[in-house]
């Protein structure tokens, strides 16, 4: 029920100790209320006058209201320090999500992560305010009621202090098997919004193949499942409930039958048998309440789980083991016996991969589908970490990983599927940098060939693109991210994986030339299947299987017979026409 | 009231339910008033008991009965919360399975159009929110208030019997809590919490969006910006939330006190009426006790209230998103083998757009022939493949396929196209699954065919997992060529006459390439294909080369033909064999 962890929340105790304070005082108020009913409520059985019950109906009146307001109390005073703390976290899984990128995307989902960082969150911030405010109602306000009744009437009291035991006993049982359900419900939950999204993102797909129509069953039977754990975990909980209530209920039912033997026996008075009676709920409400918040609690604990479990994620350490950089003609990259496995994998993806890269080379990266080369370009860019730390080096210094602060800064990176955001074509090329004056931008977008398409566009650059806006042809979207890259003249590393794929011959012959003095005066990795860009490297890797099988300029693998030569030959016997 | 009758006068998700299961419906109410009464009559009857016994009746006979319905009372309350709580529950877990359903398939319907008018976010924000708020309009508000305004119904009769003054009096009072608080919860907080939930719904749309471009975030390294779009809306979620929580609080305070005014009133007027004599002065103690378990559903009515504006919301989002549904054409379905495919002057714009992108094309494709679309980035190709789909109309003009036009036959497109459009997408389970899903009734063994036709079989094998590994979210376990090539093995084992194929080898290798055009030609060689292509690798495979430019065809005739007589397409050949560049 309770996690561990919450008592690690910076600032918690002091809060906890007023909580403490304020129900224990509440404790007081609901006897004095109890005692102060049954006195007016004795004077009348007695056929007393209404005038004698003056002074114990104010007495029950105030302490009804002060035991009201103490509730407030205790809500308005938790409340900041909880909203705070929630505050803070969703704060902390942004940074963490922004420090891990997109591997822990690739984990959780992107529906999962969203939907912790906005419900998520919110449950938890549920689940702080219940689970201390009802913790210590039902650590304190039992106690004293059982006390008092106790100096009036030990029998009572004693069967009330056993029959706890008991309940919480079933509340153990039934909570323990409860917990390993809502655990399964909550796995459910994620793969219920996870396949949601993933069903609609792939929806076209679908449609294509016929079968949107009958995924509408899938998506019920999902559902359907997911009701099933649901239903499994409530009947748990309510059968817990029901237990709960079952033997609360049937104790103040059997307490007052006790009562009334005893008061025919003589052994009681009215007025501490009425008083014992009024108590009798308030004893088991603390332990009521907790039980019919069970599930919000219970949910609020899952997702402060999962919320603690993403920021306890280990991060890339050592992001700032590189203190400066600015690349420079005599910079140079060095990977020395580089390998890298995916975590589910049980070979590494690239294996002994060692090359020495300096100054403004362009280095071309070619090699079969599959064969590692947008792993070698993560790995570059820094999204990737080598099974082992030290086999790489910038301008002599040893370092763990790429994912350094310094060197991303200094990259520009144009992924194989380039994601358009939600925004202004403006936006989305200034991306990088958003402050960048007019002219900047439509000299990029003129160098990426997007100029005469952005004129027919009646809102020009202001039109807004990506998801669930204007659709942009496959090869526009290419050029958009291309654009990114030409108005950035500071960051001097490229990172480009096949960012012409989607262009045809003409336009990328086009695109060719204003690219080309692009890639001057820069450090270019540039992967791409397109084998005439190879004419303008500096330098080519050649990749196989995860190997990194020859390295040189074109005219050194030209030279001799190798894969490379072995790859042009094959291409040139590809082409029948001539 | 006006605005709950505006909210369902069109309404396809609220009432049709509580139409379909009223009886059940009454059932849960019936349960969740008895659970109080019962509770009520407990303490009731327990405070008649110990006034009797105290006056120390002679025989045990006196408190038999009141001894008995304690114990009835006791064990009755907890039973009928228990199977109301299951009945409920139950009944709306099932209903939102329906709603789910329901809410996929109006955004089917609206397939192709969708991804123009919705966010990923924007839908996923629809399921996560709205879905839960229609379960919760019943949990949480249509059950606790018409459970609350029967308890109240019931207390002023049981009084009224006794007194109509003092029935009146309670009704007054009571009517506080069950009717004036509950407006007042609906005028002052709904608006906060409507406005709560449309940041949140805003947020959660581009929350997705910054998810889902999260590479470029990271590398940009614009934290700061990155942190700073989010604290706008957070921050104002927080401030209305605290307001909403602080309201809360002092309602449910005044709840208390109203609910203090009748115990006083029902303990005054006991305290009068019950005088005549010793045996009816005990039941002074039963009045005083009886109402203190009734608080807690009068709590919740004006808690269910108050949420209302957000659950009316969501109503109206889901039901305008399944009312305009797009205008559908009357279907019919081809019997006979398609025999030929033909695209007649056509001309096309988008509707939201001027720019005319196909002028006055025509095409024809007979049954068997292969034809390479070609053409500058941004032409129209993928515009076209979408008309000849049927998932855009032709402004001027008409597709037909043996003369029927296609917008007649959506129903029968699986059966007619295989389609692998430019961003083919891969769904969230094991490659078998995914590839399975070209044809849900194929063999392992021809799934695995399929999966050797696209060159994979030694890889796929070669995982840990084989036929099982699971692709990952739109596919990130593999590399961009092999998607792509997963994605071709679908079609391969979709068997449709016409095979519509945009762009299938980009980011293939050369060689791959090659070997991948040469292997689907040669199973595909009894079908109609049209094959967008940016270059010119396996271009001798085709019957027919158009060039798509300014929205014309202005290079066409075969690959030999062309090579020959045309110096732009030898041009490109150059380019493309890397002779020249
Ligand atoms: N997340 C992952 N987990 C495990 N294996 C992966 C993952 N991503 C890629 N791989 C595997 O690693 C290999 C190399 O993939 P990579 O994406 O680097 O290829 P590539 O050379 O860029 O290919 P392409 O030209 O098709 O894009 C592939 O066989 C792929 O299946
Ligand atoms: N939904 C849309 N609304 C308005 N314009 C669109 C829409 N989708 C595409 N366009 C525009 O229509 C034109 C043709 O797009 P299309 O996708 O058909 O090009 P394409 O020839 O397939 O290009 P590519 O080779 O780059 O994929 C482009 O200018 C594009 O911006
Ligand atoms: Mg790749
Ligand atoms: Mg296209």
């Amino acid at each position: 029920m309770i996690d561990r962890r919450l008592f690690k929340i910076p600032g918690i105790w002091p809060r906890i100790m007023m909580i403490a304070l304020l129900t224990l005082v509440q404790a007081v108020t609901i006897v004095i209320q109890a005692r102060a009913l049954s006195i007016a409520v004795v004077q009348l059985w007695e056929l007393k006058p209404l005038a004698t019950i003056v002074t114990p109906t104010a007495v029950f009146v105030v302490s009804f209201l002060c035991r009201h307001l103490i509730t407030v109390a205790q809500n308005r005073s938790f409340y900041p320090f909880v909203a705070e703390t929630t505050g803070k976290m969703r704060e902390q899984l942004m940074t963490k999500l922004f420090r891990l990128g997109p591997s822990l995307v690739e984990k959780t989902g992107t529906g999962n992560m969203v939907t912790m960082a906005l419900e998520g969150i919110d449950k938890v911030q549920t689940y702080l305010m219940l689970i201390v405010i009802k913790i210590m109602d039902m650590g304190i306000t039992p106690w004293v009621i059982l006390l008092y009744i106790a100096f009036m009437q030990w029998k009572e009291a004693a069967f009330l202090l056993i029959i706890y035991p008991v309940i919480i006993l079933f509340m153990i049982i039934l909570g323990l098997a409860a917990k390993s359900k809502a655990d399964r419900q909550y796995a459910g939950y994620q793969r219920l919004s996870n396949n949601f999204v993933d069903t609609l993102r792939g929806l076209g797909t679908l449609k294509q193949l016929g079968l949107s129509k009958r995924y509408a069953g899938n998506v019920y039977s999902v559902s359907e499942d997911y009701r099933k754990e649901t239903m499994a975990t409530l009947r748990i909980a309510m059968t817990s409930t029901f237990a709960l209530d079952f033997f609360t209920t049937l104790s103040v039912a059997v307490v007052a039958v006790f009562l009334g033997f005893d008061l025919m026996d003589g052994k009681i008075m009215l007025l501490p048998a009425l008083t014992i009676l009024t108590l009798a709920p308030d004893y088991f409400l603390p332990v009521r309440n907790f039980a019919s918040d069970y599930h919000a609690t219970l949910n609020g604990k899952n997702a402060l789980q999962a919320v603690l479990d993403v920021l306890e994620t280990p991060e890339t350490t050592d992001r700032d083991e590189l203190k400066q950089l600015a690349w420079h003609d005599d910079s140079s990259i060095k990977f020395d016996d580089v390998s890298l496995t995916y975590e589910d994998a049980d070979q590494p993806t690239l294996s002994h991969i060692s090359f020495d890269v300096h100054g403004f080379q362009k280095v071309g990266i070619i090699g079969a589908s599959g064969s590692g080369k947008s792993t070698l370009i993560n790995l570059i860019g820094g999204f990737l970490t080598p099974d082992e730390p030290g086999h790489i080096s910038l301008n002599g210094q040893k370092l763990p990983h790429l994912s350094q602060e310094t060197w991303q800064h200094n990259s520009i990176y144009i992924p194989q599927a380039p994601y358009l955001f939600h925004a202004t074509l403006r936006e989305n090329i200034c991306f990088y940098q958003p402050d960048t004056a007019d002219g900047q931008v439509k000299a990029a977008c003129e160098k990426a060939g997007l100029t005469d398409w952005i004129a027919e566009l009646p809102q020009g650059l202001e039109t807004m693109i990506g998801e669930g806006s204007r659709g942009v042809s496959g090869g526009q979207a290419q050029r958009i991210a291309l654009a990114r890259a030409f108005l950035d003249d500071s960051r001097k590393v490229l990172l480009f994986d096949e960012p012409t794929a989607h262009l045809d011959i003409e336009t990328e012959a086009a695109l060719k030339e204003d690219m080309l003095p692009l890639l001057d005066d820069r450090l270019v990795f540039f992967a791409t299947h397109r084998l005439h860009w190879i004419n303008q490297m500096d330098y080519v890797l050649v990749m196989d299987h995860g190997q990194l099988v020859e390295q040189g300029t074109p005219a050194e693998l030209a030279g001799h017979d190798g894969p490379y030569t072995q790859l042009r030959a094959e291409m040139g016997g590809l082409h029948a026409l001539d | 009231m006006h605005s709950i009758k505006q909210t369902f006068a069109h309404d396809t998700w609220v009432m049709p339910y509580l139409r379909k299961y009223k009886w059940l419906l009454v059932l849960v109410l019936f349960l969740g008033m008895m659970t109080f009464l019962s509770a009520a009559a407990l303490m009731f009857n327990s405070g008649y008991l110990i006034s009797e016994a105290a006056r120390r009746p002679g025989n045990i006979i006196y408190i038999y009965v009141p001894v008995v319905l304690a114990r009835a009372f006791g064990i009755a309350r907890p039973v009928f919360r228990y199977s109301e709580r299951l009945t409920s529950h139950n009944w709306v877990l099932r209903i939102v399975s329906d709603f789910r359903k329901k809410l996929y398939q109006a955004v089917e319907a609206k397939a192709s159009a969708i991804k123009q008018t919705h966010q990923t976010g924007d839908i996923l924000s629809i399921l996560a929110d709205d879905i839960d708020h229609i379960e919760n309009l019943y949990l949480r508000t249509v059950f606790p208030i018409v459970i609350g305004w029967l308890l109240y119904l019931f207390i002023i009769i049981g009084v009224g019997v006794f007194s109509w003054p003092v029935a009146l009096l309670m009704a007054l009072i009571l009517a506080m809590i069950v009717l004036v608080m509950p407006l007042l919860s609906v005028a002052v907080n709904g608006t906060r919490e409507f406005k709560q939930k449309q940041i949140q719904s805003n947020f959660y749309t581009s929350l997705t969006d910054e998810v889902l471009g999260l590479t470029d975030w990271v590398i940009s390294g614009r934290y700061n910006d990155f942190m700073k779009l989010q604290n706008k809306p957070i921050d104002e979620i927080a401030t209305l939330r605290r307001k909403d929580h602080f309201f809360q609080w002092w309602r449910g305070f005044g709840v208390q006190f109203f609910f203090l005014l009748a115990v006083l009133t029902l303990l005054i007027w006991s305290g009068t009426f019950f005088t005549a004599s010793k045996g009816m002065a005990n039941w002074i103690a039963a009045f005083a006790l009886t109402l203190f378990p009734i608080v807690e559903p009068f709590l919740e009515v004006s808690q269910g209230a108050s949420e209302w504006p957000v659950y009316r919301q969501s109503i109206e989002r889901v039901n305008q998103l399944s009312n305009d549904q797009p205008q559908t054409v009357a279907q019919t379905t081809l019997t006979e083998p398609v025999s030929d495919l033909n695209v007649n002057h056509v001309t096309f714009h988008y509707p939201d757009d001027d720019k005319i992108i196909l002028k006055d094309v025509s095409l024809n494709i007979h049954r068997g022939e292969k034809i390479a679309l070609l053409g500058p980035s941004g032409t129209g190709k993928s515009t076209l493949l979408k008309l000849l789909l049927g998932d855009q109309k032709p402004t001027v003009g008409i597709v037909t396929i043996n003369g029927t036009p296609v917008s007649e036959l959506q129903q029968q497109r699986a059966q007619l196209f295989g389609v692998l459009d430019q961003q083919p997408y891969l769904f969230d389970t094991s490659v078998m699954n995914n590839i399975r899903l070209g044809n849900l009734n194929a063999t392992d063994d021809q799934v695995k065919a399929a999966v050797a036709a696209v060159e994979l079989k030694s890889l796929i094998e070669s995982l840990p997992d084989g036929y099982d590994t699971e692709v990952q979210e739109s596919g990130t376990r593999f590399s961009g060529g092999e998607r792509q090539r997963l994605s071709l093995a679908r079609i391969l084992l979709q068997d449709a006459p016409i095979i519509v194929l945009d762009e299938p080898t980009v980011s293939l290798d050369p060689i791959t390439e090659r070997q991948l055009l040469d292997t689907v030609f040669k199973v595909l060689h009894d079908k109609t294909i049209i094959w967008v292509t940016h270059h010119l690798a396996g271009i001798d495979h085709v019957d027919q080369v158009r060039f798509l430019e300014d929205g014309v065809f202005d290079m066409q005739g075969t690959p030999r033909a062309l090579y020959r007589d045309e110096p732009r397409f030898r041009k490109l050949y150059e380019l493309d064999t890397g002779k020249r560049s």
